[in-house]
Order: structure tokens, then sequence, then C-alpha cells
């Protein structure tokens, strides 16, 4: 035995899908770049692009990483190797949780740096860049559990399509909350009450899929 | 450990899975160490759920099944590093080449034989820095194999390896499979429904049809205990039902019997009726399967 098959996979999976975690990091970088030009339009345009390039990247990579084995026939090859469905679905989980979450703290930590650095951008928007940009992690999870345990194409259409749709509607009603809203143009970042308890029932949130998706993983009878 | 950990490669009892539009029925096998073992159905049979079984995909829904003495599907991540498994229908990452697979497989195991691998590339006449998908059916069944056996694995488990290739290629990997049993601690199941493939390496064959074993033995025995009796019958002779007899077609004074458990007395029982014996023919592989196939069927329906 040389290692972990756990890592092994996990190795393989960021081998395998190199091109697509790249592209969005570049196109990522690219967004927040075309967000620091001053005119507002621009600026705006360029924080849509950062936003819909972590929900792009959140929908491609169940599909790309677990889907497409399914589709193209090269889970029984992994599957013929010693490990057991529950170990590939903790490597699977963690390593397209690492791929995403790579090019996503990426961006956030870029983002929060070129708001730390111009002056005419205040800090209290800080939290709520924060909160928004953990919806698209949230979505990522949910498709990844849909992708894992419906095994479809179908399924992840379905969770996409939900997750897709729906970022913009939490996003306006986030937006709209005045506890969060009244701090936006403060000078510093305000971590009130409001601010703490969104942030946790969104990493809540996350522990509750992963925990749902371990719970129907371990119990599956028919893996291929 | 029992005796089944010991002496037997696989073993199966009572195996059974239930879907909806088919059932895997009260499975029984046996593997000993050492031995070759093709497992034939027609498509639909239940060969690829038995080995999915074996290989701790599938979990049957009662019996027991062991693999080189491990439970499965509960044992089957320690069952799995002795175990080299290639299906038909399972496919190597398209975008990567062969030799990127090739390190992955080695980086697992520390048996990987590099000398080995590389003697295999030339004999199967790949090349490690091309790509999957720019191979043909054919390669990219090899570089699966390849995969699989520099290895070394204890127990090859195949899943109808043969289905699709030109004769060469069904040739070069048969021939290879029979170099493996050189070491004689290691084992091979495989299925097909290509009884030529099954018949020319194998030591033992098993036939499953609809779900259930319908037969299993030495290929020997099979081809010993197998023949056809061509008879002439005059008019006003009625042939009698004999035992190890299990089919006969007349055609006016012609008639054909098929025999699955032959013994020289059987000609004569014919004989002493008025019948007379034309010929006893040998039955080919793929006459016993078809004969036993519907043997079977009609004994179910009855």
């Amino acid at each position: 035995m040389r290692g972990s098959m756990i890592r092994h996979l996990i190795l393989k999976d960021w081998r395998l899908n190199r091109m697509p975690i790249s592209l969005s990091i570049v196109l990522g970088l690219i967004a927040l770049l075309v967000a620091q030009c001053g005119v507002e339009a621009v600026r705006l345009l360029g924080s849509v692009w950062f936003f819909i390039s972590l929900c792009v990247l959140g929908s491609m990579l169940p599909g790309v990483a677990i889907v497409n084995e399914r589709k193209k026939q090269t889970l029984a090859f992994v599957m013929s190797l010693p490990v057991s469905s529950v170990q590939y679905t903790i490597a699977k989980g963690l390593s397209i949780l690492a791929m995403f979450l790579f090019p996503w703290l990426t961006l956030l930590i870029s983002a929060l740096v070129v708001i730390e650095t111009r002056d005419d951008i205040p800090h209290g928007v800080i939290p709520m860049l924060i909160i928004l940009a953990m919806l698209p992690l949230i979505g990522f999870c949910i498709m990844s559990a849909a992708a894992l345990v419906g095994e479809s194409e179908g399924w992840l259409m379905v969770a996409s399509v939900l997750c897709n749709s729906s970022y913009w509607f939490a996003w306006y009603l986030l937006a709209r909350m005045p506890s969060l809203a009244a701090n936006w143009g403060r000078p510093v970042a305000v971590w009130n009450p409001a601010a703490f308890m969104v942030l946790s029932s969104e990493v809540g949130s996350i522990a509750l899929i992963m925990a749902i998706t371990f719970f129907f993983q371990s119990r599956k009878r028919d893996f291929i | 450990m029992t005796d089944l950990a010991t002496d037997l490669a696989v073993e199966l009892r009572g195996v059974s899975k239930k879907y909806r539009y088919f059932t895997l029925d009260n499975i029984h096998l046996k593997l000993p160490r050492g031995q070759i073992m093709g497992l034939i159905g027609a498509n639909g049979a239940g060969k690829s759920t038995t080995i999915r079984i074996l290989m701790g995909l599938v979990h049957q829904d009662s019996g027991e099944a062991r693999v080189l003495g491990h439970s499965m599907p509960a044992e089957q991540v320690a069952a799995k590093w002795d175990i080299g498994f290639a299906s038909e229908d399972m496919r190597l990452y398209d975008s990567m080449t062969l030799g990127w697979h090739m390190s992955f497989i080695q980086s697992i195991y520390s048996t990987w034989d590099s000398a080995y691998a590389h003697l295999l590339l030339k004999r199967f006449g790949l090349r490690a820095d091309q790509k999957i998908k720019g191979l043909s059916h054919g390669q990219r069944v090899k570089a699966a194999l390849l995969l699989v056996l520099a290895r070394k694995p204890k127990l090859l488990v195949l899943d109808e390896p043969t289905t699709g290739l030109d004769p060469v290629a069904r040739h070069e990997i048969l021939r290879e499979l029979t170099n493996v049993m050189a070491d004689d601690s290691r084992s091979i199941l495989f299925s097909s429904h290509n009884t030529q493939d099954v018949e020319q390496i194998s030591d033992q064959i098993t036939f499953i049809d609809r779900g259930r074993i319908i037969d299993s033995m030495d290929k020997e025995a099979y081809l010993d205990r197998w023949r056809r009796l061509r008879l002439e019958v005059p008019l006003g002779i009625e042939l009698p039902a004999l035992p190890g007899i299990i089919g006969v077609e007349q055609q006016g004074r012609l008639a054909v019997a098929t025999a699955n458990a032959f013994v020289p007395d059987l000609a004569q029982a014919y004989e002493s009726t008025g019948a007379h014996v034309q010929r006893v023919e040998n039955m080919t592989l793929e006459e016993i399967f078809i004969a036993n196939v519907e043997h079977s069927r009609e004994e179910v329906e009855a």
C-alpha cells in the first residue's frame, strides 16, 4: 500500500481538473480588475462578473468531476481500486470542495485586498461581501450533493437551476435586511449579531448538506 | 479464518439480488485458487451483476460472498488490493495518456512491475504517450488489461474482456491471460458470451441464465458428458425417455438425442428398442451451452 487511497483520488481529481479551475481563477481575476475601474457602470459589471464566475464554477465542477465519472464510465475504473463507496465519497467531496475553495478563496481574498487598498470603497461592505460570497459556496454544496446522491445529470441540472435562480433572490433579500444594509457605507466593517447570525446559518447549512450527503451515500447498496 | 478463505479464490453461497425486472437467484459458485473459470451467459443473464457483487460494487440482498478470504462487500477494500478488475464497460480517462494511468496505478500498488508493464506495452502494440481518446476499442481494452496485469493481482475478475475485439486482439489477450496462470497461485474469473474464448482457456465453466446458475463443472467434464446421438427410428418404434437424455428432436425417421450424462450404455439402450444409432457426436461448448439453456428454461416453465 502506498499512502492513503483518499489522497490518491484527490490528487487524481486535481490533475484531471486543472483546466477548469485555472480558467475560473483567470476569469474571476479579470472580473476583479474590471471592478477596479473608476466608472460606476463598469465597476458594477466587474462585480457581477465576479459573482457569475463563482456561480459558473459551482455549477460546472460537480458536472465535470462527479457526473462525468459516471457518464464517461470511468467510475468503474476508480471503484476497481481498493476504495469503498464511503471513501470514494469522502475523496470526491474533499477534492471538489478544495477545487471550489481554491478559486473561491483566491477571488474572495483578492476582493478583500481591493477593498482594503482602495480608499473610495467603504470597509462596511466586507461583511456583506462575505455573506453574499457564501451563497455560491452553499449552492455548490447542494449541486455536489445532488450529483453524488442522485448519480445523474438530471438531478444536477435540477439542483443547478434551483440554485442559480435563487442566488439573485437571496442576495436581494439579504441586501434589504436593514441591520445589514445600514452598515454598508461605514468606513469600518461592522460584525453585528445579524451578520453573525446570517453567516453562521450559512455555515450550518453547508454542514447539514454534507451530513445528509454522507448519510445517503453510506446507505447505498448499489454503487455502479 | 474458514476453509473458504484459504482454498478458494471466490465463493458465493446462496447469493440473491432482486431488481425490479431482474432477479439474481440463489447463486452458488466456487473457484479454487490457481484456476480459470469462464462464466458464460447470454446478454442480461446476470454475469455482470454477479461480478459486481464479487467486487463489492453491488450489495447482495442475501447470501454470502467471499473473495480471497474476504467477506464482500464489507471487506472490499482489503480484497481489492489483490483483485484486478476490468470490464467491457469500464473506461479510462480520455484526456490523459496511458503513461499517466500507469503512473497513477504504480503510485498506488507497490506490486506494480514496471518491466512487465513495458513488456506488455510492446506485446499489445501500445504507446505510453498516447492519449486514451486516440485509442481504438481494442487498444483501450488492452490498455485496461495492462493496468490490471502489471500490478500482479492474485485474482483477475474480467467482465466480457474480449467483447467487440477482432480475432487478433482476442488472441493476444487470451494468450496473456494464459501466461498469467504460469503462477499457480493466481486465479481468473471471466465472463463472456463467446464460448470459444471460454473454451480456449478455462479450467472450469459456469453457465448462467436468467439470473440462475444452470450448470458449473470442469471444462473436460462438460465435453466428456455431453453428446449428440443421431438415430434412425423405424416406423412404429417409440423412443423411450432415458436417464441422461435431456431432449430428443425427431423429424420422420431421423432423430437427434442430446445427452448431458453420456455413457456408452445409452447407445445400447436405444439399439435395444429397435432404433439404429448412426453416430455419436461430440458437442462444442457453444452447443452444450445452448442445449443447457434451453433445457433449463423448459424445466423452469414446466
